[in-house]
């Protein structure tokens, strides 16, 4: 349909919007392996003039003040951890008010998806004084626990588990099998794509959550990746762009290959989910 | 009989009972606490909360009271944000998206994973990165505009440049999430609809119009509405980039929240601030509603 010269231009088009997503991270990786000096110096200078890995050896070192590898197990530890703890309660919960006689399904089905219209930033302080007040800031607790009250999850898998077709279910039960049964055998493994879908929004966004893990924690040690350099950012490191760079590097090559590699399943996550 | 269906209603709530106990704890009570909170002189350090009523709110109203300064130039900043982003979100977005299935379909794949990468990165160092960018002295950007004889701008340290930086980083670290979903939407819009359009000999730029957008409207609303969400709770950006700055010209409403209550410790009037912020959020999200269904 398309005429050969549309199809030229099209494609430059595409490729000049692409250097503008990735330049920016070539960028940050050239200026790692500059020297501070350097980076500060005026004149173009795509490439280092001197190649040096002493940004990454100071990140990496035992100076304890960047425990970058340190943060990095955090962030992986709060978003796996919490993410599971999601799927548990949020399947249990989204097939009970779909198929068990739970009592008060209807106000309670209302509560939580209710829930959902209400802006995150209500709960923000009286959460932290909640955390406080049993001394768990600064702690994994307060890193994972938050995460678990939301109901994305619950009404996502609440609609899947209505439109589940009844009569497996209903064989299994003559089987003999009691719920837990059917839940595990016979519900769980046919919702796998919608948990699938779940768990890489979860992870998401608590992998990349900001304010909450800044204001909550504060020993060097309990830091995920994001806050660890932003405080870096903004205290010791403010004016060596090099050290910065080999930290965010560091931070963010991991993160980018592992997306790249998964991208398919949260592109098919995003279809699945019915946001259309 | 009885007996029985009170047992299988015991086993029943046992599926629910976890989900319900962390909603209780971590959303309910919080929702509850937090409104407790914004009617009392709530200092951080003094254990004695004196309960004021409606004053910590009179105060946001009283144009005399610093707290109302604190809350409406903070929504000033944020509002102004959300104005510039959220339509950028949306249009570029959709214009990514157009783009990607105008393209063959062998390097769809490729351009839809470049496009979406920056979304891998984190807001910290998504901040970091442009920021030295566009730093106005060894910035990559002024390096250029230096070559090409163009005066250096000041991105980070003067206006409007400061608020364009950050929506220049905001864009680039997000649009691809609003891209993909788009993406799906356009995969979605039936071929029967658009053979039909061409067979009463409508253009590329009618079927837009006429074909497509009008079947990806609930789409637009969704990623209108995460997208205005998602600029209302601004952060990260300016916290990183500006500091709020040059001046509070970059400080948005959430800074501010979070100042009043760690920096002035006065957590009954921040809870306040909060609520109020969260009201508004609530009534721009049902406008948009609203507006969007009175148009069908």
């Amino acid at each position: 349909m398309q005429s050969r010269t549309s199809k030229t231009v099209l494609i430059i088009l595409a490729i000049i919007i692409g250097l503008i997503f990735i330049v920016p991270i070539f960028w940050m990786l050239a200026t790692s392996f500059k020297t501070d000096q350097e980076a500060f110096t005026a004149g173009l200078k795509w490439l280092p003039k001197v190649f040096t890995l002493e940004n990454y050896q100071y990140a990496f070192g035992n100076n304890g003040d960047t425990p970058v590898l340190q943060w990095m197990g955090n962030s992986l530890f709060v978003g796996v951890v919490g993410t599971l703890i999601v799927l548990f309660v949020d399947t249990l919960a989204a097939y009970g008010l779909a198929r068990l006689d739970v009592p008060f399904k209807k106000l309670l089905v209302g509560l939580f998806i209710g829930s959902l219209t209400i802006p995150w930033v209500i709960t923000f302080l009286p959460l932290y004084m909640e955390f406080n007040k049993f001394g768990l800031l600064d702690t994994y607790a307060v890193l994972i626990l938050p995460y678990s009250a939301n109901a994305f999850g619950v009404f996502l898998l609440y609609q899947y588990f209505r439109g589940f077709p009844k009569e497996l279910e209903e064989a299994a039960f003559l089987d003999g099998a009691n719920k837990w049964q059917v839940f595990v055998k016979v519900v769980l493994p046919s919702a796998r794509p919608v948990i699938w879908t779940l768990a890489i929004f979860t992870f998401m966004g608590i992998y990349n959550d900001f304010l909450w893990p800044l204001v909550t924690t504060n020993s060097p040690g309990m830091r995920t990746i994001t806050t660890g350099i932003a405080v870096m950012q903004q205290g010791s490191f403010v004016s060596s762009p090099a050290k910065l760079m080999a930290l965010t590097s560091i931070a963010t090559i991991p993160a980018v290959l592992l997306f790249v590699i998964g991208q398919r399943s949260f592109i098919k996550g995003v279809t699945q989910s019915g946001i259309k | 009989m009885n007996k029985t269906s009170w047992k299988s209603q015991l086993t029943s709530s046992l599926f629910v009972l976890p989900y319900l106990i962390l909603f209780v704890i971590f959303l309910l009570i919080p929702i509850i606490y937090g409104a407790w909170m914004s009617l009392h002189n709530w200092d951080l350090l003094n254990p004695v909360h004196e309960f004021v009523g409606l004053k910590n709110y009179a105060k946001i109203f009283d144009s005399s009271s610093y707290l109302h300064n604190l809350f409406f130039d903070g929504l000033k900043h944020t509002i102004l944000f959300v104005v510039i982003s959220v339509p950028l979100l949306v249009i570029v977005g959709l214009g990514l998206a157009l783009l990607i299935n105008a393209l063959p379909g062998k390097i769809k794949g490729f351009f839809r994973t470049l496009y979406f990468i920056p979304y891998a990165v984190s807001v910290s160092v998504v901040a970091i990165i442009w920021l030295w960018i566009l730093d106005t002295n060894s910035g990559l950007m002024n390096e250029y505009f230096q070559k090409l004889h163009l005066p250096a701008i000041p991105w980070l340290t003067d206006m409007p440049w400061a608020w364009i930086s950050i929506v220049i980083a905001t864009i680039w670290w997000t649009i691809g999430f609003n891209m993909v979903i788009f993406i799906n939407a356009l995969n979605d819009v039936s071929e029967e609809l658009y053979e039909a359009g061409s067979l009463d000999g409508a253009n590329r730029w009618q079927r837009l119009i006429y074909i497509t957008l009008p079947s990806i409207k609930p789409t637009m609303l969704f990623v209108l509405i995460t997208s205005t969400i998602a600029s209302f709770n601004i952060y990260g950006q300016p916290f990183m980039m500006t500091r709020g700055g040059p001046g509070t010209s970059t400080k948005v409403l959430l800074m501010n929240i979070v100042d009043e209550a760690f920096k002035q410790r006065q957590l009954g009037n921040a809870a306040a601030m909060s609520l109020m912020m969260a009201l508004i959020m609530i009534i721009i999200s049902v406008v948009q509603l609203r507006v969007s269904n009175r148009k069908e």
